[in-house]
Protein backbone atom coordinates (compact mmCIF):
# COMPACT_ATOMS: atom_id res chain seq x y z
CA UNK A 1 0.00 0.00 0.00
CA UNK A 2 2.47 2.39 0.80
CA UNK A 3 3.70 2.03 -2.25
CA UNK A 4 0.83 3.23 -4.22
CA UNK A 5 0.94 6.20 -1.80
CA UNK A 6 3.97 6.91 -2.70
CA UNK A 7 3.30 7.02 -6.50
CA UNK A 8 0.62 9.36 -5.84
CA UNK A 9 2.85 11.67 -4.00
CA UNK A 10 5.22 11.46 -6.58
CA UNK A 11 2.15 12.87 -8.98
CA UNK A 12 0.81 14.76 -6.80
CA UNK A 13 4.26 16.78 -6.31
CA UNK A 14 4.38 17.57 -9.47
CA UNK A 15 3.87 21.03 -11.21
CA UNK A 16 0.05 22.04 -12.07
CA UNK A 17 -1.07 18.67 -10.41
CA UNK A 18 -3.64 19.20 -7.22
CA UNK A 19 -3.96 15.45 -5.96
CA UNK A 20 -4.74 11.90 -6.80
CA UNK A 21 -6.60 9.19 -5.44
CA UNK A 22 -6.79 5.25 -6.13
CA UNK A 23 -10.50 4.85 -5.94
CA UNK A 24 -12.37 1.66 -6.28
CA UNK A 25 -15.82 1.38 -8.82
CA UNK A 26 -18.04 1.80 -6.13
CA UNK A 27 -16.62 4.57 -4.58
CA UNK A 28 -13.93 3.28 -2.12
CA UNK A 29 -11.01 5.40 -1.72
CA UNK A 30 -8.20 3.07 -1.72
CA UNK A 31 -5.24 5.41 -1.39
CA UNK A 32 -5.32 9.46 -1.35
CA UNK A 33 -2.76 12.36 -2.15
CA UNK A 34 -5.05 15.33 -2.18
CA UNK A 35 -4.62 19.20 -2.07
CA UNK A 36 -7.26 20.24 1.29
CA UNK A 37 -9.69 21.57 -0.40
CA UNK A 38 -10.55 17.98 -2.06
CA UNK A 39 -11.93 15.73 0.55
CA UNK A 40 -10.84 12.03 -0.83
CA UNK A 41 -14.39 10.98 -0.27
CA UNK A 42 -16.03 13.15 -2.30
CA UNK A 43 -13.59 12.87 -5.00
CA UNK A 44 -14.01 8.71 -4.70
CA UNK A 45 -17.91 9.33 -4.76
CA UNK A 46 -18.14 11.65 -7.63
CA UNK A 47 -15.57 9.19 -9.38
CA UNK A 48 -17.69 6.26 -9.19
CA UNK A 49 -20.23 7.90 -10.10
CA UNK A 50 -19.40 9.02 -13.26
CA UNK A 51 -17.24 5.95 -13.71
CA UNK A 52 -20.57 3.59 -12.78
CA UNK A 53 -22.48 6.03 -15.20
CA UNK A 54 -20.25 6.25 -18.29
CA UNK A 55 -19.45 2.44 -18.28
CA UNK A 56 -23.29 1.35 -17.88
CA UNK A 57 -23.94 3.53 -20.92
CA UNK A 58 -20.91 2.27 -22.58
CA UNK A 59 -22.04 -1.32 -22.34
CA UNK A 60 -25.48 -0.52 -22.85
CA UNK A 61 -24.48 0.63 -26.30
CA UNK A 62 -22.17 -2.54 -26.95
CA UNK A 63 -19.18 -0.03 -26.61
CA UNK A 64 -17.46 -2.15 -23.54
CA UNK A 65 -15.81 -0.22 -20.74
CA UNK A 66 -13.91 2.96 -20.35
CA UNK A 67 -9.95 2.63 -19.97
CA UNK A 68 -9.40 6.62 -19.60
CA UNK A 69 -11.90 9.25 -19.12
CA UNK A 70 -10.18 12.97 -19.99
CA UNK A 71 -12.44 15.63 -17.90
CA UNK A 72 -12.27 19.62 -19.23
CA UNK A 73 -13.63 21.77 -17.15
CA UNK A 74 -13.13 25.78 -16.57
CA UNK A 75 -11.19 25.66 -14.04
CA UNK A 76 -9.50 22.34 -13.68
CA UNK A 77 -9.13 19.46 -15.57
CA UNK A 78 -9.17 15.53 -14.39
CA UNK A 79 -8.12 12.47 -15.60
CA UNK A 80 -9.19 9.02 -14.87
CA UNK A 81 -7.25 5.98 -15.87
CA UNK A 82 -8.24 2.45 -15.09
CA UNK A 83 -6.34 0.04 -13.11
CA UNK A 84 -8.45 -3.41 -13.68
CA UNK A 85 -10.54 -2.89 -10.84
CA UNK A 86 -10.21 0.20 -9.67
CA UNK A 87 -9.70 3.72 -11.10
CA UNK A 88 -6.59 6.64 -10.67
CA UNK A 89 -7.99 10.08 -10.50
CA UNK A 90 -5.78 12.90 -11.10
CA UNK A 91 -6.70 16.10 -10.73
CA UNK A 92 -4.80 19.39 -12.14
CA UNK A 93 -5.21 23.15 -12.98
CA UNK A 94 -6.58 24.48 -16.21
CA UNK A 95 -3.45 25.11 -17.33
CA UNK A 96 -1.19 22.22 -17.24
CA UNK A 97 -0.44 20.36 -20.56
CA UNK A 98 -2.62 17.57 -21.30
CA UNK A 99 0.04 15.64 -22.97
CA UNK A 100 2.41 15.87 -20.28
CA UNK A 101 0.01 14.98 -17.57
CA UNK A 102 -1.36 12.30 -20.01
CA UNK A 103 2.51 10.83 -19.83
CA UNK A 104 2.49 11.37 -16.01
CA UNK A 105 -0.55 9.55 -15.26
CA UNK A 106 0.35 6.54 -17.47
CA UNK A 107 3.63 6.09 -15.60
CA UNK A 108 2.34 6.42 -11.99
CA UNK A 109 -0.55 3.72 -13.53
CA UNK A 110 1.88 1.16 -14.57
CA UNK A 111 4.03 1.96 -11.38
CA UNK A 112 0.51 1.34 -9.33
CA UNK A 113 -0.23 -1.63 -11.30
CA UNK A 114 3.15 -3.22 -10.93
CA UNK A 115 2.92 -2.94 -7.10
CA UNK A 116 -0.55 -3.22 -6.03
CA UNK A 117 -2.96 -6.28 -5.54
CA UNK A 118 -5.50 -4.33 -7.82
CA UNK A 119 -4.37 -4.66 -10.88
CA UNK A 120 -2.99 -7.26 -13.05
CA UNK A 121 0.55 -7.11 -14.15
CA UNK A 122 0.97 -4.17 -16.32
CA UNK B 1 -39.36 15.73 14.24
CA UNK B 2 -38.18 13.14 16.72
CA UNK B 3 -34.37 12.34 16.76
CA UNK B 4 -35.24 8.57 15.87
CA UNK B 5 -37.42 9.26 13.60
CA UNK B 6 -34.80 11.82 11.53
CA UNK B 7 -32.25 8.86 11.81
CA UNK B 8 -35.13 6.62 10.08
CA UNK B 9 -34.97 9.05 7.59
CA UNK B 10 -32.04 9.38 6.83
CA UNK B 11 -30.95 6.02 6.60
CA UNK B 12 -33.82 5.96 4.26
CA UNK B 13 -32.28 8.72 1.81
CA UNK B 14 -29.12 6.58 2.67
CA UNK B 15 -30.19 3.57 1.23
CA UNK B 16 -32.55 5.37 -1.70
CA UNK B 17 -28.97 7.46 -2.77
CA UNK B 18 -27.15 4.16 -3.26
CA UNK B 19 -29.48 2.49 -5.40
CA UNK B 20 -29.88 5.43 -7.48
CA UNK B 21 -25.99 5.06 -8.17
CA UNK B 22 -26.23 1.58 -8.24
CA UNK B 23 -29.42 0.47 -10.18
CA UNK B 24 -30.55 3.53 -11.87
CA UNK B 25 -34.17 4.08 -13.26
CA UNK B 26 -36.57 6.22 -13.00
CA UNK B 27 -38.64 4.75 -10.06
CA UNK B 28 -35.61 4.77 -8.41
CA UNK B 29 -34.95 8.61 -8.74
CA UNK B 30 -38.50 9.33 -8.02
CA UNK B 31 -38.49 7.34 -5.03
CA UNK B 32 -35.36 9.77 -3.88
CA UNK B 33 -37.02 12.30 -5.05
CA UNK B 34 -40.44 12.09 -3.55
CA UNK B 35 -38.61 11.45 0.19
CA UNK B 36 -36.90 14.61 0.06
CA UNK B 37 -40.21 16.35 -1.19
CA UNK B 38 -41.73 15.30 1.61
CA UNK B 39 -38.67 17.19 3.54
CA UNK B 40 -39.40 20.10 1.73
CA UNK B 41 -35.67 19.91 0.96
CA UNK B 42 -36.68 20.70 -2.96
CA UNK B 43 -33.45 22.38 -4.04
CA UNK B 44 -32.16 18.52 -3.43
CA UNK B 45 -35.53 17.16 -4.84
CA UNK B 46 -34.49 19.49 -8.23
CA UNK B 47 -30.83 18.27 -8.14
CA UNK B 48 -32.06 14.79 -8.23
CA UNK B 49 -34.45 15.05 -10.92
CA UNK B 50 -32.20 16.91 -13.53
CA UNK B 51 -29.71 14.07 -12.71
CA UNK B 52 -32.70 11.35 -13.43
CA UNK B 53 -33.37 13.24 -16.81
CA UNK B 54 -29.85 12.93 -17.82
CA UNK B 55 -29.80 9.42 -17.69
CA UNK B 56 -33.49 8.95 -18.76
CA UNK B 57 -34.56 11.71 -20.97
CA UNK B 58 -37.77 10.40 -22.45
CA UNK B 59 -38.99 9.33 -18.65
CA UNK B 60 -42.45 11.08 -17.94
CA UNK B 61 -42.11 10.83 -14.40
CA UNK B 62 -38.79 11.94 -14.30
CA UNK B 63 -40.37 15.22 -15.94
CA UNK B 64 -42.79 15.16 -13.04
CA UNK B 65 -40.76 15.18 -10.04
CA UNK B 66 -38.63 18.03 -11.60
CA UNK B 67 -41.95 20.25 -12.27
CA UNK B 68 -43.09 19.23 -8.83
CA UNK B 69 -39.51 20.27 -7.23
CA UNK B 70 -39.27 23.53 -9.42
CA UNK B 71 -43.09 24.65 -8.02
CA UNK B 72 -41.81 23.59 -4.72
CA UNK B 73 -38.88 26.02 -4.59
CA UNK B 74 -41.12 28.68 -6.52
CA UNK B 75 -43.43 28.23 -3.47
CA UNK B 76 -40.77 28.71 -0.89
CA UNK B 77 -39.32 31.48 -2.52
CA UNK B 78 -42.98 33.19 -2.74
CA UNK B 79 -43.30 32.67 1.05
CA UNK B 80 -39.55 34.12 1.72
CA UNK B 81 -41.11 37.31 -0.10
CA UNK B 82 -43.76 37.79 1.44
CA UNK B 83 -42.52 37.70 4.75
CA UNK B 84 -39.75 40.23 3.67
CA UNK B 85 -42.61 42.16 2.04
CA UNK B 86 -44.25 42.42 5.56
CA UNK B 87 -41.68 43.98 6.83
CA UNK B 88 -40.14 46.04 4.22
CA UNK B 89 -43.08 46.49 1.22
CA UNK B 90 -41.41 48.01 -1.96
CA UNK B 91 -42.48 47.51 -5.43
CA UNK B 92 -39.34 45.00 -6.55
CA UNK B 93 -40.18 42.19 -3.70
CA UNK B 94 -43.78 42.67 -5.15
CA UNK B 95 -42.82 41.96 -8.73
CA UNK B 96 -40.52 39.67 -7.71
CA UNK B 97 -43.81 37.87 -5.57
CA UNK B 98 -46.50 38.46 -8.15
CA UNK B 99 -44.19 36.75 -10.91
CA UNK B 100 -43.88 33.88 -8.92
CA UNK B 101 -47.08 33.34 -8.36
CA UNK B 102 -48.36 33.97 -12.09
CA UNK B 103 -45.29 31.06 -12.72
CA UNK B 104 -46.91 28.61 -10.11
CA UNK B 105 -50.43 29.65 -11.64
CA UNK B 106 -51.56 30.91 -8.49
CA UNK B 107 -54.06 33.70 -10.04
CA UNK B 108 -56.39 34.41 -6.92
CA UNK B 109 -53.10 34.79 -4.60
CA UNK B 110 -51.35 37.28 -7.69
CA UNK B 111 -54.88 39.25 -7.83
CA UNK B 112 -53.90 39.95 -4.22
CA UNK B 113 -50.50 40.54 -4.31
CA UNK B 114 -51.59 42.77 -6.58
CA UNK B 115 -54.16 44.63 -4.95
CA UNK B 116 -52.10 45.73 -2.39
CA UNK B 117 -49.04 46.58 -4.93
CA UNK B 118 -51.18 49.05 -5.97
CA UNK B 119 -52.67 50.49 -2.88
CA UNK B 120 -48.91 50.79 -1.61
CA UNK B 121 -47.88 52.19 -4.43
CA UNK B 122 -50.64 53.44 -6.71
CA UNK B 123 -48.17 55.66 -9.11
CA UNK B 124 -46.38 52.19 -9.90
CA UNK B 125 -47.48 50.66 -13.29
CA UNK B 126 -46.24 47.37 -12.18
CA UNK B 127 -49.08 45.96 -10.63
CA UNK B 128 -51.31 46.13 -13.48
CA UNK B 129 -49.04 45.00 -16.17
CA UNK B 130 -48.63 42.08 -14.50
CA UNK B 131 -52.19 41.61 -14.00
CA UNK B 132 -52.42 42.31 -17.76
CA UNK B 133 -49.88 39.86 -18.34
CA UNK B 134 -51.49 36.75 -16.12
CA UNK B 135 -55.02 38.09 -18.32
CA UNK B 136 -53.53 37.72 -21.47
CA UNK B 137 -51.75 34.46 -20.53
CA UNK B 138 -55.74 32.91 -20.15
CA UNK B 139 -56.56 34.51 -22.73
CA UNK B 140 -54.31 33.16 -25.32
CA UNK B 141 -55.08 29.61 -23.73
CA UNK B 142 -58.52 29.17 -23.94
CA UNK B 143 -59.51 32.41 -26.13
CA UNK B 144 -62.52 33.65 -23.45
CA UNK B 145 -62.72 37.14 -24.52
CA UNK B 146 -63.38 38.58 -20.95
CA UNK B 147 -59.67 37.51 -20.02
CA UNK B 148 -58.87 39.49 -23.72
CA UNK B 149 -61.04 42.39 -22.42
CA UNK B 150 -59.16 42.49 -18.91
CA UNK B 151 -55.43 42.04 -20.23
CA UNK B 152 -56.69 45.01 -22.59
CA UNK B 153 -57.98 47.14 -19.65
CA UNK B 154 -54.77 46.63 -17.19
CA UNK B 155 -52.09 46.61 -19.74
CA UNK B 156 -53.59 50.31 -20.92
CA UNK B 157 -53.56 51.47 -17.43
CA UNK B 158 -50.19 50.26 -16.87
CA UNK B 159 -49.05 52.34 -20.42
CA UNK B 160 -51.84 55.38 -18.54
CA UNK B 161 -49.43 55.36 -15.86
CA UNK B 162 -46.27 55.10 -17.99
CA UNK B 163 -46.08 56.35 -21.63
CA UNK B 164 -42.42 55.20 -21.42
CA UNK B 165 -43.67 51.48 -20.43
CA UNK B 166 -42.05 49.49 -22.65
CA UNK B 167 -43.25 45.89 -21.95
CA UNK B 168 -47.01 46.80 -21.60
CA UNK B 169 -46.96 48.79 -24.71
CA UNK B 170 -45.53 45.61 -26.84
CA UNK B 171 -48.06 43.19 -25.14
CA UNK B 172 -50.70 45.69 -26.44
CA UNK B 173 -49.38 46.12 -29.97
CA UNK B 174 -49.11 42.26 -30.04
CA UNK B 175 -52.42 41.28 -28.84
CA UNK B 176 -54.52 44.25 -30.88
CA UNK B 177 -52.88 42.85 -34.03
CA UNK B 178 -53.33 39.06 -33.32
CA UNK B 179 -56.92 39.56 -32.89
CA UNK B 180 -57.42 41.83 -36.03
CA UNK B 181 -56.93 45.78 -34.37
CA UNK B 182 -54.34 46.54 -36.59
CA UNK B 183 -54.34 50.23 -37.06
CA UNK B 184 -54.65 50.39 -32.94
CA UNK B 185 -51.72 47.80 -32.94
CA UNK B 186 -49.31 49.98 -35.15
CA UNK B 187 -49.98 52.96 -32.82
CA UNK B 188 -48.40 51.75 -29.80
CA UNK B 189 -45.93 49.55 -32.21
CA UNK B 190 -45.22 53.26 -33.44
CA UNK B 191 -45.08 54.88 -29.94
CA UNK B 192 -42.70 51.62 -29.07
CA UNK B 193 -40.48 52.38 -31.77
CA UNK B 194 -39.76 55.98 -30.77
CA UNK B 195 -38.55 54.75 -27.20
CA UNK B 196 -36.64 52.05 -28.84
CA UNK B 197 -34.45 52.58 -32.15
CA UNK B 198 -32.70 50.26 -32.11
CA UNK B 199 -34.46 47.04 -32.14
CA UNK B 200 -34.42 45.06 -34.92
CA UNK B 201 -37.30 42.61 -33.77
CA UNK B 202 -39.43 45.77 -33.11
CA UNK B 203 -38.84 46.76 -36.73
CA UNK B 204 -38.96 43.28 -37.89
CA UNK B 205 -42.91 42.88 -35.94
CA UNK B 206 -44.08 46.57 -36.85
CA UNK B 207 -43.25 45.87 -40.65
CA UNK B 208 -45.10 42.10 -40.55
CA UNK B 209 -48.40 43.76 -38.81
CA UNK B 210 -48.29 46.87 -41.57
CA UNK B 211 -48.90 44.33 -43.98
CA UNK B 212 -51.90 43.28 -42.12
CA UNK B 213 -55.73 43.90 -42.66
CA UNK B 214 -57.24 46.00 -39.68
CA UNK B 215 -60.70 44.36 -39.11
CA UNK B 216 -62.11 47.32 -37.36
CA UNK B 217 -61.58 49.28 -34.03
CA UNK B 218 -64.14 47.68 -31.96
CA UNK B 219 -61.57 45.43 -29.70
CA UNK B 220 -64.53 44.58 -27.55
CA UNK B 221 -66.30 43.26 -30.66
CA UNK B 222 -63.25 41.49 -31.88
CA UNK B 223 -62.37 39.72 -29.23
CA UNK B 224 -65.88 38.37 -29.08
CA UNK B 225 -64.90 37.16 -32.41
CA UNK B 226 -62.35 35.23 -31.79
CA UNK B 227 -64.27 33.54 -28.83
CA UNK B 228 -66.91 32.54 -31.35
CA UNK B 229 -64.65 31.45 -34.19
CA UNK B 230 -62.16 29.39 -31.94
CA UNK B 231 -59.30 31.28 -33.36
CA UNK B 232 -57.08 34.47 -33.46
CA UNK B 233 -57.50 36.87 -36.56
CA UNK B 234 -54.07 36.94 -37.83
CA UNK B 235 -51.24 34.48 -36.92
CA UNK B 236 -47.64 35.34 -35.17
CA UNK B 237 -44.90 36.85 -37.11
CA UNK B 238 -42.33 33.68 -37.66
CA UNK B 239 -41.26 33.42 -40.82
CA UNK B 240 -38.45 35.36 -40.61
CA UNK B 241 -37.67 33.03 -37.12
CA UNK B 242 -37.79 30.37 -39.67
CA UNK B 243 -35.64 31.34 -42.21
CA UNK B 244 -32.86 32.22 -39.48
CA UNK B 245 -33.82 28.62 -37.95
CA UNK B 246 -32.88 27.05 -41.28
CA UNK B 247 -30.34 29.13 -41.88
CA UNK B 248 -28.52 27.97 -38.71
CA UNK B 249 -29.57 24.31 -39.13
CA UNK B 250 -27.96 24.26 -42.22
CA UNK B 251 -24.75 25.92 -41.60
CA UNK B 252 -24.68 23.53 -38.18
CA UNK B 253 -25.41 20.26 -40.67
CA UNK B 254 -22.58 21.49 -42.96
CA UNK B 255 -20.02 21.83 -40.24
CA UNK B 256 -21.24 18.57 -38.75
CA UNK B 257 -20.38 16.90 -42.40
CA UNK B 258 -17.13 18.58 -42.17
CA UNK B 259 -16.56 17.09 -38.79
CA UNK B 260 -18.03 13.44 -39.86
CA UNK B 261 -15.32 13.83 -43.27
CA UNK B 262 -12.14 14.11 -40.37
CA UNK B 263 -10.35 11.04 -40.64
CA UNK B 264 -11.06 8.09 -38.35
CA UNK B 265 -14.51 9.96 -37.62
CA UNK B 266 -17.26 7.13 -37.61
CA UNK B 267 -19.96 8.65 -36.27
CA UNK B 268 -21.11 12.77 -35.19
CA UNK B 269 -23.34 14.09 -33.30
CA UNK B 270 -24.98 17.76 -32.31
CA UNK B 271 -27.89 17.65 -29.58
CA UNK B 272 -29.73 20.61 -28.69
CA UNK B 273 -32.74 19.89 -26.24
CA UNK B 274 -34.33 16.82 -27.64
CA UNK B 275 -33.01 17.20 -31.19
CA UNK B 276 -30.40 15.63 -32.64
CA UNK B 277 -29.00 15.93 -35.95
CA UNK B 278 -26.70 13.04 -37.16
CA UNK B 279 -23.68 12.14 -39.40
CA UNK B 280 -21.72 9.26 -40.10
CA UNK B 281 -22.57 5.77 -39.20
CA UNK B 282 -25.17 6.37 -37.22
CA UNK B 283 -28.76 5.07 -38.51
CA UNK B 284 -31.13 7.45 -36.73
CA UNK B 285 -32.35 9.18 -33.70
CA UNK B 286 -32.70 5.68 -31.56
CA UNK B 287 -28.69 5.19 -32.13
CA UNK B 288 -27.13 4.44 -28.77
CA UNK B 289 -24.37 6.86 -29.13
CA UNK B 290 -26.45 9.54 -28.69
CA UNK B 291 -27.62 8.57 -24.99
CA UNK B 292 -23.80 8.01 -24.15
CA UNK B 293 -23.20 11.38 -25.61
CA UNK B 294 -25.82 13.27 -23.43
CA UNK B 295 -24.78 10.32 -20.14
CA UNK B 296 -21.18 11.73 -20.61
CA UNK B 297 -21.83 15.10 -20.94
CA UNK B 298 -24.26 15.24 -17.67
CA UNK B 299 -22.33 12.82 -15.52
CA UNK B 300 -19.31 15.33 -16.50
CA UNK B 301 -21.30 18.33 -15.86
CA UNK B 302 -22.56 16.97 -12.59
CA UNK B 303 -18.60 15.79 -11.76
CA UNK B 304 -17.51 19.07 -12.53
CA UNK B 305 -19.76 21.15 -10.54
CA UNK B 306 -19.76 19.03 -7.40
CA UNK B 307 -16.06 19.75 -7.41
CA UNK B 308 -15.92 22.92 -7.54
CA UNK B 309 -14.11 23.14 -10.85
CA UNK B 310 -16.90 24.60 -12.91
CA UNK B 311 -18.18 23.84 -16.26
CA UNK B 312 -17.02 20.54 -17.87
CA UNK B 313 -17.08 21.78 -21.39
CA UNK B 314 -14.92 19.32 -22.95
CA UNK B 315 -14.56 15.32 -22.24
CA UNK B 316 -12.62 12.44 -23.92
CA UNK B 317 -13.71 9.37 -23.18
CA UNK B 318 -10.87 6.62 -24.57
CA UNK B 319 -11.54 2.60 -24.80
CA UNK B 320 -11.69 -0.59 -27.07
CA UNK B 321 -13.90 1.26 -28.79
CA UNK B 322 -11.37 4.42 -29.79
CA UNK B 323 -12.24 7.87 -28.32
CA UNK B 324 -15.71 9.12 -27.67
CA UNK B 325 -15.53 13.05 -27.41
CA UNK B 326 -17.87 15.81 -26.43
CA UNK B 327 -18.48 19.25 -26.07
CA UNK B 328 -20.51 21.28 -24.43
CA UNK B 329 -22.20 24.77 -24.28
CA UNK B 330 -24.96 25.66 -22.48
CA UNK B 331 -27.78 23.02 -23.24
CA UNK B 332 -26.20 22.63 -26.54
CA UNK B 333 -24.40 19.20 -26.52
CA UNK B 334 -22.00 17.73 -29.88
CA UNK B 335 -19.87 14.86 -29.97
CA UNK B 336 -17.84 12.44 -31.89
CA UNK B 337 -16.88 8.59 -31.97
CA UNK B 338 -13.55 8.08 -33.52
CA UNK B 339 -10.40 5.35 -34.21
CA UNK B 340 -7.17 5.20 -32.30
CA UNK B 341 -5.17 7.64 -33.88
CA UNK B 342 -7.49 10.21 -35.16
CA UNK B 343 -6.55 13.57 -34.36
CA UNK B 344 -8.01 14.43 -31.32
CA UNK B 345 -7.21 18.13 -30.81
CA UNK B 346 -9.24 18.66 -34.01
CA UNK B 347 -11.93 16.85 -33.28
CA UNK B 348 -12.11 18.71 -29.87
CA UNK B 349 -11.32 22.08 -31.78
CA UNK B 350 -14.09 21.96 -33.96
CA UNK B 351 -16.85 20.49 -32.06
CA UNK B 352 -16.14 23.04 -29.99
CA UNK B 353 -16.32 25.79 -32.79
CA UNK B 354 -19.85 24.26 -33.54
CA UNK B 355 -20.88 24.57 -30.17
CA UNK B 356 -19.78 27.54 -29.24
CA UNK B 357 -21.49 28.98 -32.26
CA UNK B 358 -24.86 27.83 -32.52
CA UNK B 359 -27.21 30.24 -31.14
CA UNK B 360 -30.10 29.61 -33.45
CA UNK B 361 -33.04 27.01 -32.85
CA UNK B 362 -32.47 23.80 -34.25
CA UNK B 363 -34.90 21.63 -36.62
CA UNK B 364 -33.47 17.95 -36.95
CA UNK B 365 -34.69 14.49 -36.23
CA UNK B 366 -36.24 13.48 -32.71
CA UNK B 367 -33.98 11.55 -30.71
Amino acid sequence: MNAIQDALRDLHHRSGIKGAVVVTLDGLVAAESLDDRYPGDVVGGLASFLLMTLNRSLKEGGLGGCDQFLLHATHGKVILKALDDAYLVCLFDQFADVATVRQEVREVAQRIRMSSRIGADG
Amino acid sequence: MHLIQRMKIWKELKRLEIRVREEPSPTTFVDLGQVYINLESYDKALRVAEDGLALFPKATEMKKLLDCARRGLSKQRATELKARLIRSPNPKLFREVAELQMDLGDVAALHQTCQEWSLRFPDDPGAWLLLGQARLLGFYRDLAAREGREAVRCLDRAVEMDGNEVQARRLLGEVLYRVGAVNQSIEHLQTLQGLRHDDGDLLQLLEYVSGLDDKGSDVEQLFNEVEERGSLAHPPVTTAAVTSAEVGVSSIRETLGHIADIPGVRKATYIKGSRALVKGEIKDGRDPFLRIVRVMAKAAYRFGRRLDIGNACKNVADGDFGHICVCVYGEVLAGVQCDEGTDIDLVLGELQEIVAGSLSPVGGVNS
